[in-house]
């Protein structure tokens, strides 16, 4: 889909614009009007008996440009250029030296002729004068190859400790290409490159630390070393400092998360850093914290407090790097940046535009009702004034605000329907119709005001694309508004005056209304007939068919719009089975599963819902509201890749993993309940510690006595558990269709041990059975709901039935605040918060929060909490809960009691 | 001051710029020689292998000498003539010991010799490695390599030593020689 999104973008960007911007350039270039033949003839220079430098100078100076500008020369041409300048090696200057070897770098001749300056080069390598030596080792480890390489090998590792910086540096950055290549020899430089790495030269511990990162790349254990030990070495260069940042956060990412509320391996080593004398180090450091994954509340504050004093620095980049960063912060952790809000408001009217833009979409992230009419005035003065890219950030937070606050849509549509209307590219148009489009599936009293905005939109749209996106939408939303004529004069005029695409697209939207609404059918029939005479195939096919199927033959109406109700997951992997066995048979569809009741927010992320509508936003949008975390993605594509899972359905819901072995066990074991509408699917992360050993045959037995509403269905072992890195075995339990089984879990994690012959190393043939018992799992209420996106919790809320509403008051106990208590509960029920409800205003002393969610089955349960604190910090809490039954209600009222 | 600088100086031949051609085939001497020309403190005490060319700058006496040493290698040979155009004499050294590649050079320099953009510029060969029991004399060198046959350009064989330095001055006062009229 990307792919057509582009291709359909390339013929429709403005050529004249594209012209201007050269115009602009070429005004102020020094090089305005130079010629490739000119310069050619120029570069005869070389050749002169007595050798001009500084005209040689200017005649490389020239070449480079015309290189950088994407000029080809010829074969035969860089060859001459080349031999032209191997000549200028017999003048000493240092400058025409240094166009010299930038020259040969890049018009890179044939590699036959190019080694031609191999002897020359190394004879550069062993001069005196720093600048020869660190550039002729750039260029050599450039046209070298391995053989000549070991014959340098020693010069090089020399110049990697030379005194001077420049060849030190020049040295390493070499070598870190060659990696590529020649990572053998490169890794002989090991110690050089860890004598480096203590250089009191910046520059040089920089490229010195990169390379031992780059050494040790594909080895995760020796990596997590290094960093280790560079943490507690003192490395000063603020440059070195910020890899070294990277480097543990990418350590961080691969660790297994730590058991609950203990701390990250290293969140100290990047807490520390946020008390750097360098700036570049504290806003390093800061990032890496808010990227951490799961990153909690308290780990985030250090970080905020320092990005907050940035947002004031007298430094654009430092206020745009901040205000970025907290941008993304928002879209998790709404709350941690509201702190914020009052730096973040000066930043509007902040003189560099994208600075601005991203102040005013945190403050869209982050702020609350009240202020949404004041936030889009702000935002409609300086509309006109950024990029598109800064426009589609503005429209994605507008979106995520809209489903935050349903109450305001008319505002925000209006904005939305304003934009649309105004000058813009096509992918910032895709953005905005693709907001709209969200809106009317999720807000439904946007329904109808969303769609006239589109009909509107498409009279006068020159992208095709998003022309079909819309005429599709309104075939399928139209008919069921209160007035689905009203849409037809806009279709209709589509299949007048546009292009075949948008004809064909039209025609079938028609024939839908046709289909739906009896009444209209007449009328459409009579407008599909003027499409029969088209001239294009598709339109005329298209018409021809459903004008059938609208007068009753070829499956009659109710197969223009054919369903397929069968869940499509299953229905790929049917057909790939299908494939795979004898097809002499034809494929039966009623052995695929069918498709769970549509529920329309089952994703239950932004993310899924923007997948959810017709057209996949390809990945580029990031999530854009506040909605929580949902691993169940995360881990759907791997259950879906093991074939005895995949009868089980679809998995509703994937809970956090949690930790079955102590620290620093044989075996680290780390376990994911996947709950299914019958099934609970148990995933075991299995790690082998301890490299003397083999495991083999690994598998989870379950003890349920304490658990007797769950059987034991199957187990699916694994074949060998991987030293130091992560296999799964799985464990399946039944229990009542939707039921909400609880209960505490024995496990044992079977296996064969090898012992490993530290003689051959080779594993020993027989080995032993052995078990281990691992701690006990607990099955909850909490694991069966998770959070759901709601439109409109009042409206949800009357149309649930009364009975089904469970009060119950429960003392919270002395907190550190009201906002702390809310979070805790929040996290305890796992729910989705609406309405932005999960704010506490500041020195509020009673706050109601309202939660959405479903339970497995797809039922929705509905929360309404009120909190109070009096003036010792203790905290009481209101519970009140509806669901489609009681016994739900009663179950979120067990997650409370029990927790 | 050797002979060779009196001499320039008396033919008032000062500050002149001459460009030097040195071929051969590959492990002739090439490079030792020209370490030969150059003061003593500067010389290098072992040669490798020449990859590619280098370029080295001599003073000798009034004379400055821009001496482009070429590898003789196979697979460089074809780049010699890149360089043909802008110089002013060739040195050509043969290994006087190899008589099995001596039809090799001779090839090699009749194909120089035909080149268009050499001009007919003095061509001084050096018959190299004479401390070599088994090495060719020069007549019989100057023979297998059909010297009498050049008619168009001044050319003159010297026996050397590249090691010990022994006739490489000989050598070079007769091409300084040349150059000077
Ligand atoms: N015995 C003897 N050995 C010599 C003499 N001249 C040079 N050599 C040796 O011959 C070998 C080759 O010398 P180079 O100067 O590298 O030869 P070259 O012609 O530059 O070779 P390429 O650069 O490969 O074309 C070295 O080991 C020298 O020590 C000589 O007069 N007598
Ligand atoms: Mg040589």
């Amino acid at each position: 889909m990307a792919a057509t999104a582009q291709d359909s973008q390339a013929p429709l960007r403005g050529p004249e614009k594209k012209d201007e911007d050269r115009e602009d350039e070429t005004e102020f270039s020094p090089f305005y009007g130079i010629d490739k033949g000119a310069v050619l003839q120029e570069a005869r220079v070389f050749n002169d008996p007595q050798i001009d430098p500084r005209r040689c100078q200017q005649v490389i100076t020239k070449l480079l440009y015309l290189l950088n500008q994407g000029e080809v020369f010829t074969k035969k041409e860089a060859a001459e250029v080349f031999f032209g300048v191997t000549k200028l090696f017999q003048k000493q200057d240092i400058n025409l030296r240094r166009m010299m070897y930038l020259c040969i770098k890049d018009i890179c001749p044939g590699a036959d002729e190019v080694i031609i300056v191999t002897s020359s080069l190394m004879k550069d390598m062993n001069s005196k004068v720093d600048l020869f030596r660190s550039n002729s080792v750039r260029v050599l480890c450039k046209i070298i190859d391995g053989q000549l390489l070991a014959q340098i090998e020693r010069y090089l590792k020399q110049a990697i400790v030379d005194k001077s910086p420049v060849v030190a540096s020049a040295a390493l950055v070499s070598a870190s290409h060659l990696l590529g290549n020649n990572a053998e020899i490169v890794k002989r430089w090991i110690n050089e490159v860890q004598e480096a790495a203590q250089n009191k030269n910046n520059m040089v511990q920089f490229h010195a630390v990169a390379l031992l990162h780059a050494l040790r790349a594909s080895d995760r254990l020796a990596i997590s070393k290094l960093v280790t030990s560079l943490t507690k070495a003192s490395v000063k260069s603020p440059l070195a400092q910020c890899l070294l940042v990277r480097y543990v956060a990418q350590v961080i990412q691969d660790s297994q998360p730590g058991a609950n509320g203990e701390q990250r391996p290293f969140y100290d080593f990047l807490e520390s850093c946020l008390r750097h004398k360098a700036e570049v180090v504290i806003f390093e450091a800061a990032r890496a914290i808010c990227n951490l994954r799961d990153v909690t509340a308290r780990e985030l504050t250090p970080a905020i407090t320092v990005l907050q004093l940035f947002l004031s620095s007298s430094k654009p980049v430092l206020r745009f790097a901040a205000v970025r960063t907290l941008n993304k912060v928002a879209m998790t952790h709404p709350l941690a940046v509201t702190h914020c809000n009052i730096d973040m408001e000066t930043l509007i009217s902040d003189q560099n535009r994208s600075i601005a833009t991203l102040a005013i979409t945190t403050l869209l992230k982050t702020g609350n009702e009240s202020s949404v009419e004041k936030l889009l005035k702000q935002i409609g003065s300086f509309m006109s004034d950024i990029a598109d890219d800064f426009k589609i950030v503005v429209v994605e937070a507008i979106r995520s605000l809209c489903l935050k606050f349903p109450t305001k849509q008319r505002a925000l549509m209006n904005f939305l329907s304003g934009v649309l209307r105004e000058e813009g590219g096509f992918e910032y148009k895709k953005a905005i119709v693709q907001s709209i489009l969200v809106l009317i599936q999720e807000i439904p009293d946007a329904k109808e005001t969303g769609l006239g905005h589109l009909c509107e939109f498409i009279e006068d749209c020159e992208f095709t694309y998003l022309s079909t996106q819309v005429l599709h939408l309104l075939g399928q939303e139209g008919p069921k508004t209160k007035e689905p004529s009203k849409y037809i004069r806009y279709i209709y005029n589509r299949i007048i005056l546009e292009n075949a695409t948008v004809r064909a697209a039209a025609v079938s939207a028609l024939a839908n209304f046709g289909a739906a609404c009896e009444p209209l059918r007449p009328r459409i029939i009579v407008l599909l007939r003027r499409a029969l005479a088209d001239n294009d195939d598709e339109v005329r096919d298209r018409a021809t068919l459903h004008l059938q199927q609208l007068e009753g033959k070829a499956g009659g109406p109710d197969a223009v719009q054919p369903r397929l109700d069968v869940n499509i997951t299953a229905m790929e992997k049917a057909l790939s089975d299908y494939l795979a066995g004898p097809t002499d048979k034809p494929f039966d569809i009623s052995v695929v599963p069918k498709a769970p009741p549509p529920v329309r927010a089952s994703g239950s992320s932004a993310l899924g819902l923007a997948t959810s509508t017709a057209t996949n936003s390809s990945g580029g949008a990031a999530p854009t509201s506040a909605a929580r975390k949902d691993p169940t993605a995360e881990y759907a594509e791997l259950l879906r890749s093991i074939p005895q899972l995949a009868p089980l359905g679809e998995v509703f819901k994937s809970c956090e993993p949690v930790a079955l072995t102590e620290k620093d066990t044989e075996y680290s074991v780390f376990c994911v309940k996947h709950v299914y509408e019958g099934h609970v699917v148990f995933q075991f992360n299995c790690t082998n510690t301890i490299a003397e050993q083999v495991l083999e045959d690994v598998s989870v037995a379950m003890d349920l006595a304490e658990a007797s509403d769950f059987e034991e269905a199957f187990t699916v072992p694994l074949d060998q558990m991987p030293l130091n890195g992560v296999g799964q075995c799985f464990t399946v339990v039944t229990r009542q269709p939707g039921a909400i089984a609880t209960g505490k879990i024995v496990n044992i994690l079977k296996f064969k041990v090898k012992e490993i012959d530290p003689s051959t190393g080779e594993a020993e043939e027989e080995g032993y059975e052995d078990e281990y018992v691992l701690e006990d799992l607990e099955v909850s209420p909490a694991d069966y709901v998770k959070p759901t996106l709601l439109g409109n919790f009042r409206k949800a809320w009357e149309e649930l039935d009364p009975a089904t509403e469970k009060e119950d008051e429960y003392g919270l106990g002395t907190r550190e605040g009201l906002q702390e208590a809310v979070e805790a509960v929040i996290g305890i029920l796992g729910m989705q918060p609406c309405e932005g409800s999960e704010a506490v205003p500041p020195n509020a002393r009673s706050h109601t929060v309202l939660l959405a969610g479903i339970f497995v089955g797809y039922q929705q349960v509905l929360v309404r909490m009120s909190f109070g604190i009096d003036a010792t910090n203790n905290v009481a809490m209101k519970l009140v809960v509806r669901a489609e039954s009681i016994e739900l209600s009663e179950a979120i009222h067990s997650i409370i009691q029990d927790a | 001051m050797g002979f060779f600088d009196k001499l320039l100086s008396l033919l008032g031949l000062t500050g002149r710029k001459v460009n030097v051609l040195v071929v051969g085939l590959d492990n002739s001497g090439k490079t030792t020689i020209i370490e030969r020309l150059k003061p003593k403190p500067k010389q290098a005490a072992e040669v490798a292998p020449t990859v590619g060319f280098t370029v080295d700058e001599l003073q000798k006496g009034a004379l400055t000498f821009t001496v482009f040493d070429m590898s003789g290698a196979g697979r460089y040979r074809t780049l010699w003539e890149q360089y043909y155009r802008e110089a002013d004499a060739v040195i050509f050294v043969v290994d006087s010991a190899d008589k099995l590649r001596m039809v090799v050079a001779r090839d090699e320099m009749e194909h120089m010799l035909r080149h268009p953009n050499l001009r007919q510029v003095p061509v001084l060969y050096f018959a190299n490695k004479k401390d070599i029991p088994v090495a060719m004399p020069p007549v019989e060198i100057a023979q297998a390599l059909g010297l009498d046959d050049i008619k168009d350009r001044p050319w003159q064989i010297v026996p050397s030593n590249g090691l010990s330095g022994e006739g490489v001055d000989k050598g070079i006062d007769w091409l300084a020689e040349r150059l000077g009229k």
